[in-house]
């Protein structure tokens, strides 16, 4: 049983490594961290579309956070 | 969103992981963070896009495939086809088969994502097909626990390796690594110094020299992707490994960190470094002078959290020691060697233009004197832990250092309060007494708990007899040698530059008191009531300032021997005693080492036994005092490791009862508000160590002073003086001036003239007292002619002057002159009154009668009225006579000739100057008080000036001679002088009867005994 389940976690590794290669072929600009994040928010339905435009809009946002940050500092 | 599902739940902590990561707000409460999650949650269920389409995705898979193969990017293309063949057939954590509906809709969101695959660089980077899961554990060593197997002499060193030799290179890198001497070196420059020296080659055939290397040298855990070093494959060496591995079996998306692995001597040692004050470290990061653990530092046999847990809470006493220690630093400037602050004055000074601030810097030199010997103590740690003799570890040195710690929270408390929290613009004077104040307050804080805090209280009182040694310094300098020296500007009281010693304004406005407002820390300036000391305590008092705290019951001493000590240096001292106290001063102890010394001693006798005799105490003192420079040198090091001080307080709490007896009996005033009942200890330390020291210099220099100016400066002559001219006590040499005025007066002659007054006076007062006469002279005043309607204010133009030499001048002041001046007028008009009743002849009166007689024996009928009238007029100068040397002898007499007598003895017992001056001012009030010249009693004084105004024209009209008035005029007086005493009577007879002016009684008496008779 315990084999079986870590057999199946280093596929489901291997997966996110090829996804993460594609990744970064693809020039998304995300890391393993969000990536797995991303995926499992694919896995529970959310829309693709929907979740690119949140990812994109939430990077400008805390860009500009940060460009006013050091503004002020 | 009341009934959440699982699943919504799920993709909610999603929704925020993904917000974290990539805003990198980490605050949930953040209103930015709510804000996107908010916005993402929108989208994710509003939104209207379509659902995936796979063979979308596959047509874009296609097209991406297309553009690389048009940009002849083979390789590339190849790969992107090859990846999503294989991401298309993988598994996926939570999802069943391969190619499903998520893989597309994974793939068409990195497609939604990219961002030009085309422009950039892509090189595959290998995979690692790990064929099967690594068994770290060592089950055959773990089985095999016990066994007695030959592993080598040290088996948990690193092993030697041949690149690790390239490294580790020059023999002297080696040796300072491992010296345990100089911890200041900080692994960053241990890694420059690697990196710049020369490889060496080893030759690492020996069996001793490998065996050395294996035992000295470190491995450089400080650079990135340093090799991990072999460790113990016992399970309690392994932890981390057996719980990384849980979470990376449980969680299939579990991302192993980049750990930087760290054994637990060099947490260790780096903790020792960062208490010591070392700036640069792996471990524990510096930024912005916060100090912050190293997130992926990790040991084996813990968990990274339980590490981390440890070693924040390290982390802030390394704050704190680095915020000491920058302090340290700017106090002195950088130096790395603080001295003491009297003799390092000038070097230690940062800015050469500014004094030294002497109460910081005594400060620093306390807290310097902490830190050395802490260091000591980390030393000696280090020491062991480099011997390998027995086994340190992290807790067991945090076990031994807490006490240390605790100290260092203390001094870093009293350091925020006292110096941090201080505004950067304020005044010297304020900081100093600040700090001083919250390190007392902080005594009697800690003193209060008890024995819980005795180790605070030792460190705290230590810090505070260094801190105070610069306002004792101060201190001791102005009562000894009358000079206030303070550059800085720090102490409490100032010297106001512009009045000079010899002037008159010396003793109120040479110095100003400044205190600081409890609530507003705002100084404040009490002017010249600082001067006048019972003006500086009452302002004190009042106004609830706490200027500093252990000098208010001194203050007044403290000032009042400072000036006299000024003034007496400024007088020329016409004894030997200044040669001879010059050359004692170089053997005199200053008050600082008095207090020293007392506290020394206060806490010897505490420890010895009850039994004791008092002939041993008495012994013990003798030897300490002969012992006094080796005593000092001991204070000197007396730190908090000196079991003696913690001992002994703890003594003191047993016995301050027997103590309070002791010392309520004395000289010592007891009265303590109820806030401080608790404080007793460290109150009566300073009550018994240091004040009777001040005590006693103020009793020497105001005696001192007041011997001076009674002996050499003739004050009690002077002040006879006064009294003999303006109080007419000389009686015959005034006589002489006041008679030739009044015969003037007589004779209807102008006597108002200066230079026939001062003719009169000069001459007078050169037969008797040649030396008194170039001082004294009269003046005319114009008076308002409001005034001058009766003949008796005619004298009100007099004025007379006494020239008071410096420095007697500071206690007879012309204010003192002009009370003196108004009772000398008024005893002129009371002389005058007298004497021109008592130069009254009856043959004036008499003869005129006579020449009636003669002129008109016929008219024998008028005679018996005229003899009446005459009977009258002897019997109203009787009466009127009566009243003025009634009233002339209370004067004289019970006033002030009593009066005089009782200041004479009090002048005789005065203290200090500020006493002297106080009885002169009281004697001077008493006078006028008691001579009716008040405000409250102006309508007594008018009625006596009328009988006097009376008894002028009485006279004056007798001395014109009978007929010269009429019956109706005799009538007049007679009825004005009888109102007049009638009402005197009765007002004296009012106030005799209240009790309130007994020295009234005669007065009254011997006027209604007058006034019976008629």
């Amino acid at each position: 049983m315990a084999s079986g389940a870590s057999a199946t976690t280093n596929a489901v590794r291997e997966t996110m490594d090829v996804l993460l290669e594609i990744s970064r072929l693809l020039n998304t600009g995300l890391d393993m961290e969000s990536l797995s994040i991303c995926v499992r928010l694919c896995e529970q339905g959310i829309n693709p579309e929907a979740l690119s435009s949140v990812i994109k809009e939430l990077r400008k946002a805390s860009d500009s956070l940060k460009a006013s940050e050091n503004c002020t500092n | 969103m009341a009934h959440w599902t699982n699943f919504e739940k799920e993709t909610e902590k999603e929704t925020k992981n993904l917000i974290r990561c990539l805003s990198g707000i980490e605050d949930e409460e953040d209103q930015n963070f709510q804000m996107a999650l908010k916005f993402a949650w929108s989208n994710f269920r509003f939104h209207q896009f379509l659902n995936v389409d796979g063979h979308k995705v596959q047509r874009s898979i296609t097209g991406i495939h297309e553009k690389l193969m048009i940009h002849s990017d083979t390789s590339k293309a190849d790969c992107w086809m090859r990846l999503t063949q294989e991401f298309l057939n993988s598994p996926l954590p939570n999802t069943d088969g391969t190619k499903t509906e998520v893989h597309c809709s994974i793939l068409s969101l990195l497609l939604f994502l990219s961002g030009s695959p085309s422009n950039t660089t892509f090189i595959e980077r290998p995979r690692l097909k790990e064929a099967e899961l690594q068994d770290d554990f060592d089950w055959a060593e773990y089985l095999r626990e016990g066994e007695d197997l030959e592993t080598g002499p040290y088996p948990d060193t690193p092993e030697w390796s041949e690149e690790e030799s390239e490294e580790e290179d020059s023999q002297e890198a080696i040796s300072r690594e491992d010296s345990g001497i100089q911890v200041d070196k900080t692994p960053q420059e241990d890694q420059e110094n690697t990196n710049q020296a020369l490889p060496v080659t080893w030759t690492v055939g020996e069996p001793d020299a490998r065996a050395w290397l294996e035992q000295h040298v470190v491995t450089p855990y400080w650079v990135a992707h340093a090799p991990r070093f072999p460790h113990s494959l016992h399970l309690h060496s392994n932890l981390l490994n057996v719980w990384d591995q849980h979470l990376y079996n449980t969680d299939p998306l579990y991302l192993p960190e980049e750990k930087a692995f760290v054994t637990e001597t060099q947490v260790i040692r780096e903790t020792i470094w960062l208490l010591s004050g070392v700036k640069k470290h792996f471990i524990f990061q510096f930024h912005d002078g916060q100090v912050s653990v190293r997130n992926n530092v990790v040991v084996t046999h813990l968990t990274s959290n339980c590490l981390r847990s440890v070693l924040e809470h390290i982390a802030v006493y390394g704050q704190a020691v680095f915020r000491l220690q920058r302090f340290i630093d700017e106090v002195t400037g950088y130096s790395s060697e603080p001295c003491p602050p009297s003799s390092g004055s000038s070097h230690s000074s940062r800015k050469g233009s500014e004094p030294p601030f002497r109460t910081y810097q005594a400060f620093v030199w306390a807290l310097y004197k902490y830190f050395a010997s802490f260091k000591e103590e980390l030393t000696t740690i280090e020491r062991e832990l480099i011997c390998k003799d027995e086994t340190v570890t992290l807790s067991a040195v945090l076990e031994r250092l807490s006490p240390h710690l605790a100290q260092i929270k203390v001094l870093h408390k009293v350091f925020c309060t006292g110096v941090a929290e201080v505004p950067p613009d304020t005044p010297n004077v304020v900081r100093a007494s600040h700090l001083l104040n919250t390190l007392y307050k902080a005594i009697i804080e800690y003193d209060s708990v008890g024995e819980a805090s005795e180790q605070a209280v030792a460190l705290l009182f230590s810090l505070w007899t260094e801190t105070v040694r610069p306002y004792l310094e101060i201190v001791d300098e102005w009562i000894v040698h009358g000079q206030l020296f303070d550059p800085a500007k720090e102490f409490i009281i100032q010297r106001n530059k512009d009045v000079p010693v010899n002037h008159r304004d010396f003793w109120y406005a040479t110095y100003t008191l400044y205190s600081v407002s409890e609530t507003v820390e705002n100084e404040e300036k009490l002017n010249d009531a600082a001067s006048g000391s019972s003006g500086g305590d009452q302002g004190a008092s009042n106004r609830q300032l706490t200027m500093v705290s252990f000098l208010k019951p001194v203050l007044k001493q403290i000032i009042m021997a400072g000036k006299s000590m000024q003034l007496l240096k400024n007088l020329d001292c016409k004894d030997t005693e200044q040669s001879e106290s010059s050359s004692r001063d170089a053997e005199r102890k200053s008050l600082y080492t008095l207090f020293l010394e007392s506290v020394q001693s206060r806490l010897c006798q505490r420890q010895e036994s009850p039994t004791d005799t008092v002939t041993e105490q008495q012994a013990t003192k003798r030897s300490l005092i002969k012992m006094q420079s080796i005593v000092v040198q001991h204070l000197q090091i007396v730190d908090i490791h000196d079991p003696l001080l913690a001992i002994n307080f703890a003594r003191l709490y047993l016995e301050q009862s027997d103590f309070h007896e002791r010392f309520s009996g004395g000289d010592f005033i007891v009265d303590r508000s109820s806030q401080s009942v608790t404080c007793q200890t460290f109150e009566l330390t300073l009550r018994s160590c240091l004040y009777p020291h001040i005590e006693k210099r103020y009793i020497e220099c105001c005696g001192n002073l007041m011997k001076t100016l009674k002996k050499d400066y003739k004050l009690l002559e002077y002040l006879q003086a006064m009294r003999n001219y303006f109080l007419l006590e000389a009686g015959d040499t005034m006589y002489d001036f006041y008679t030739a005025i009044f015969d003037r007066v007589l004779e209807k002659e102008s006597w108002q003239q200066l230079s026939f007054l001062n003719v009169q006076l000069q001459q007078a007062v050169g037969q008797r007292c040649p030396e008194d006469s170039s001082r004294l002279s009269i003046f005319l005043e114009t008076i308002d002619p409001a005034r001058k309607k009766h003949p008796v204010n005619n004298l009100d133009v007099l004025t007379l002057t006494y020239k008071v030499p410096w420095p007697v001048d500071i206690v007879i002041s012309s204010e003192c002159q002009k009370i003196y001046n108004q009772v000398f007028l008024l005893l002129l008009q009371i002389k005058w009154a007298k004497y021109s009743l008592d130069t009254l002849r009856f043959s004036d009166l008499t003869v005129a009668t006579q020449k009636i007689e003669g002129g008109k024996p016929e008219e024998m009928a008028v005679k018996e009225p005229i003899n009446q009238q005459i009977h009258r007029m002897c019997l109203l100068r009787v009466k009127l006579m009566h009243f003025v040397n009634s009233l002339h002898n209370y004067i004289m007499t019970r006033i002030l000739h009593s009066t005089g007598l009782e200041f004479q003895h009090q002048v005789q017992e005065a203290k200090d100057l500020d006493q002297l001056i106080k009885i002169h001012y009281r004697y001077l009030s008493t006078i006028h008080d008691r001579c009716l010249l008040r405000e409250k009693v102006s309508f007594v004084k008018e009625a006596i000036m009328k009988v006097l105004n009376l008894v002028l024209i009485f006279s004056d009209r007798w001395q014109a001679g009978f007929g010269a008035w009429k019956i109706e005029s005799i009538d007049k007086m007679e009825s004005d002088f009888k109102n007049c005493h009638m009402f005197l009577v009765t007002i004296l007879n009012k106030a005799v009867c209240r009790g309130s002016f007994p020295h009234l009684e005669s007065l009254a008496l011997s006027l209604m005994a007058g006034f019976e008779q008629c």
